[in-house]
């Protein structure tokens, strides 16, 4: 009985933390997929310098810098035309192509970039899952671990494994 | 010296593919004189590449600019720590010290393991000298650090400038012997599937060459990352480049495989898992100096392209196939009797924290190539740059975060409801103390909130780990609180030191999440005497002075810092001149405190008018990123240090046939 209550509550305990984790980085997760609203240094990080540094147009320190410096000055004019955030990211990657962008686009081929890391751990989580009960579910009970157990009387490491177990939960 | 160097390579070359062939003939006829001399060409392929490198220390030291490699990377008025740190400066030195070391290594272990693990020791010398042999091919072939020029040039062009840093005279080697070292448990691994010694003796014959390849990974990732905080001058420390993802790929795989060995070793489990993790992190070890050496991915910290990349990724593809092929053959002796009492166990944490550390590796590599994969199939070229690696490994950071504190205190095999409310009840409950407190506190940033939450929990439940060992000591031997810490920690130091790593990590996680949050910068343009604010403070522009050396020409900013008007530092942001390569760099000024750094960038400067632009920033809680290498740099140490008692047995029992192997590290 509190075996299987043990399982629903460690269940619980990884889909609560899931949960958190999930509201935690919602926002991060709006900005991603279609947010609207529009700030000046949300934009300079949406955008990548051109001029080598491999750095966001935000991050780049070069102050005289041939593109960092006229795509601040578009961002400053695109913001001031009212457009929102994804208006504005389509006129630069309109004007200078997708590899302006510094983070991939959410549609079409790119949102394989995306997804499939999330696919992939979910897929992982499943297998995981499926194996833990699996090999969890072998023993059948205490009497099946206990007689499991019991030709491992004469073993020399039994009463070593007992003492390091017992001193782990301890 | 420069042609004894050159004849060293082609002697280690032959020596390194003799001692392969000799190793592998000598296991398959069982021949003892064979697998000896394979042993002493292993040895002699030490000593080639040694003065090989030794050599070109000397070429370089002796400024020997008939030399292409000294002429190209150094000059004589380069200072002589990075006239020797120039031997990894460049792409031809770099490979002949990566072989150095591994040559170093592979005579080591060698020395350690051949009367140990007779039936093992020809295979892993064939691993490594075929490593070797691939390495020395592209000294002798392709890149050769003792290439003659055409005529002797009177000067050479000097060091990039952004290398002539502290950091990077420390940041190469410790990278080099993190990847070379996780040459070590691959070639046993390779060893175990090509004898059927499948036991987990080979993992604990390298377990501490594995510990001191992830400690040396972690150096050096860390140590770039200062780097980078330092010399470039952006504020930042980390910006998911493609080769610091390179770097960052093994050290994921790593971690991962240093935990679920332990579950190999408990339970005689994960036996599949454990070999693909390490053939996983060897190959995203040749990945990495692949990536850096191609050019098939545009980086600020590559080396110069060249036709380096097919024969990397041909070696790659050809170790990939050869150890895949060794575990497919070997799958059904692999197999084994996978049980656990509980689905609530430690054992599940350590899969769960396996899951996510390979998914992590996973979200970085596929982000590093997709640009390369989007090229390919649609013909466009993207970027993937620091929002995409922040948002996909952010989620998966913070829940490896709470697995760090849920995997070391829940029991092993079953945990019971008693168990839970007695390691979990005051972690959350402090937890919950630092997220409602930060909220009263006005934060509203919720992924550094539940980021706090999640260290305050892990470092509670470190903390009860050792009040709990410290006060069964004191009950039941009467010692004092020190000398039990000391103890205790001595008597498991593997225990004990990997929660120090963790400490270490949740310091390190505090870093991140301060700098990712709580930011501040400013940009500002100033004229002797005017003042900004930034933050709580006030920094005043006082002036601009200039000196000069041989070398370099340096432009000084003097900033004061003020605190509620009460002048505390003065901040000194430099622009140097280099030169010899006619190259300006930034010397970024630095106040750093336990709760923030002022990080001060002098940008540009106008000499008629002393005006000066000034990039300042805040960085909360940077300096905890440091601190927390130090402390799992001390946790490593702790674990890695052979203890005094003798080594226990295995904990788990032998299955029938199998003789439980003796602790050989």
């Amino acid at each position: 009985m509190e075996r299987r209550s043990l399982s629903r509550l460690g269940l619980a305990v990884v889909l609560c933390a899931a949960a958190l984790v999930a509201g935690a980085v919602t926002p991060q997760v709006r900005s991603v997929f279609g947010a609207t609203s529009v700030s000046f240094q949300d934009i300079e990080e949406s955008l990548t310098c051109q001029c080598g540094c491999g750095l966001t147009v935000h991050s780049c320190n070069h102050l005289q810098c041939g593109s960092a410096l006229p795509l601040r000055q578009e961002i400053r004019e695109q913001i001031a035309l009212g457009k929102n955030r994804q208006e504005i990211l389509g006129y630069f990657k309109g004007k200078y192509g997708e590899k302006i962008l510094s983070a991939p686009t959410t549609t079409g081929f790119n949102i394989l970039a995306w997804v499939t890391p999330f696919v992939l751990v979910a897929l992982g989580l499943l297998v995981v899952a499926v194996a833990v009960m699996r090999w969890s579910g072998r023993g059948h009970g205490a009497e099946a671990t206990a007689a499991r157990e019991a030709p491992r009387a004469q073993s020399p490491y039994d009463d070593i494994l007992e003492k390091e177990l017992k001193d782990f939960e301890d | 010296m420069v042609d004894v160097g050159s004849l060293a390579l082609v002697i280690g070359l032959v020596l390194a593919l003799y001692a392969v062939g000799m190793s592998l003939a000598g296991a398959y006829w069982r021949r003892r004189d064979f697998i000896a001399s394979a042993e002493h060409a292993t040895l002699a392929v030490c000593g080639m590449t040694t003065i090989a490198v030794a050599a070109l220390i000397h070429a370089l030291v002796t400024h020997d600019f008939s030399l292409e490699y000294v002429a190209h990377y150094t000059s004589t008025t380069l200072p002589l720590q990075y006239v020797i740190a120039a031997l990894w400066g460049g792409q031809a030195g770099s490979l002949l010290f990566w072989a150095f070391i591994l040559a170093t290594m592979s005579a080591i272990v060698l020395l350690q393991n051949r009367e140990r693990n007779r039936e093992l020791m020809p295979y892993v010398t064939a691993v490594l000298m075929t490593v070797a042999s691939f390495f020395l091919g592209m000294l002798n072939f392709v890149t050769p650090p003792f290439q003659r020029l055409a005529f002797t040039p009177a000067e050479g062009q000097d060091l990039n400038p952004l290398l002539q840093n502290y950091w990077m005279t420390i940041h190469p080697p410790a990278l080099y012997v993190g990847y070379v070292g996780c040459a070590i448990p691959f070639a046993f691994a390779m060893g175990a599937l090509a004898t059927g010694k499948l036991g987990d003796e080979w993992i604990r014959t390298t377990r501490r060459w594995t510990l001191l390849a992830w400690f040396f990974l972690s150096m050096g990732n860390l140590f770039g990352a200062e780097w980078a905080y330092l010399v470039l001058g952006w504020g930042g420390y980390w910006a998911w480049d493609p080769v610091e993802n390179a770097a960052f790929l093994p050290w994921l795989t790593c971690t991962a495989f240093l935990h679920s060995v332990m579950i190999q070793e408990k339970k005689n489990m994960l036996k599949v898992w454990n070999m693909v993790l390490v053939i996983l992190t060897f190959a995203l070890t040749i990945f990495g100096t692949f990536l850096t050496r191609s050019g098939v991915i545009s980086s600020v910290h590559s080396f110069t392209q060249s036709g380096l990349g097919p024969f990397f990724i041909g070696f790659l593809l050809a170790s990939l196939a050869v150890s895949i092929g060794l575990l497919v053959w070997r799958l059904p002796q692999l197999k084994s009797e996978n049980e656990l009492d509980s689905v609530l166990s430690r054992e599940s944490t350590f899969l769960l924290n396996n899951l996510i550390l390979v998914g992590m590796a996973f979200a970085v590599f596929w982000g590093t190539i997709f640009p390369v994969i989007s090229e390919a199939v649609r013909g466009v070229k993207i970027t993937v740059g620091p929002p995409f690696f922040n948002k996909v490994n952010a989620p998966l950071g913070l829940f490896l975060l709470f697995l760090t504190g849920v995997g070391p205190v829940i029991a092993w095999r079953r945990a019971s409801l008693r168990n839970l409310q007695k390691n979990f009840l005051l972690p959350v409950a402090l937890g919950l103390v630092v997220a409602v407190a930060l909220i009263i506190g006005g934060v509203r940033h919720y992924t550094a909130i539940l980021s706090f939450f999640l260290c305050a929990f892990v470092l509670t439940t470190i903390v009860m780990e050792f009040y709990r060992g410290v006060r069964a000591r004191q009950a039941m031997v009467g010692e004092g609180a020190v000398t039990a810490l000391i103890r205790l920690t001595g008597k498991n130091r593997r225990r004990y030191g990997g929660y120090i790593i963790h400490l270490g990590i949740v310091m390190m996680f505090l870093a991140i999440t301060g700098t990712s949050a709580f930011k501040v910068e400013k940009q500002i343009t100033l004229k002797p005497g005017d003042s900004f604010e930034l933050g709580r403070y006030t920094l005043r522009y006082d002036g601009i002075k200039s000196r000069e050396t041989p070398h370099i020409a340096y432009l000084t900013a003097d900033v004061a810092l003020l605190d509620h008007g009460r002048q505390i530092d003065t901040l000194r942001p430099e622009k140097r001149f280099y030169k010899k390569p006619q190259q300006p760099t930034t010397e970024v000024a630095i106040r750093s405190t336990v709760i923030s750094d002022i990080y001060l960038v002098l940008g540009s400067y106008d000499e008629p008018s002393r005006m000066v632009t000034i990039l300042a920033y805040i960085n909360p809680l940077v300096s905890w990123l440091w601190w927390g290498g130090i402390v799992l740099a001390l946790g490593t140490l702790v674990t890695i240090v052979p203890s005094r008692t003798p080594a226990r047995a295995p904990a788990y029992v032998p299955s029938r046939g199998t003789q439980p192997a003796a602790t050989t590290e």
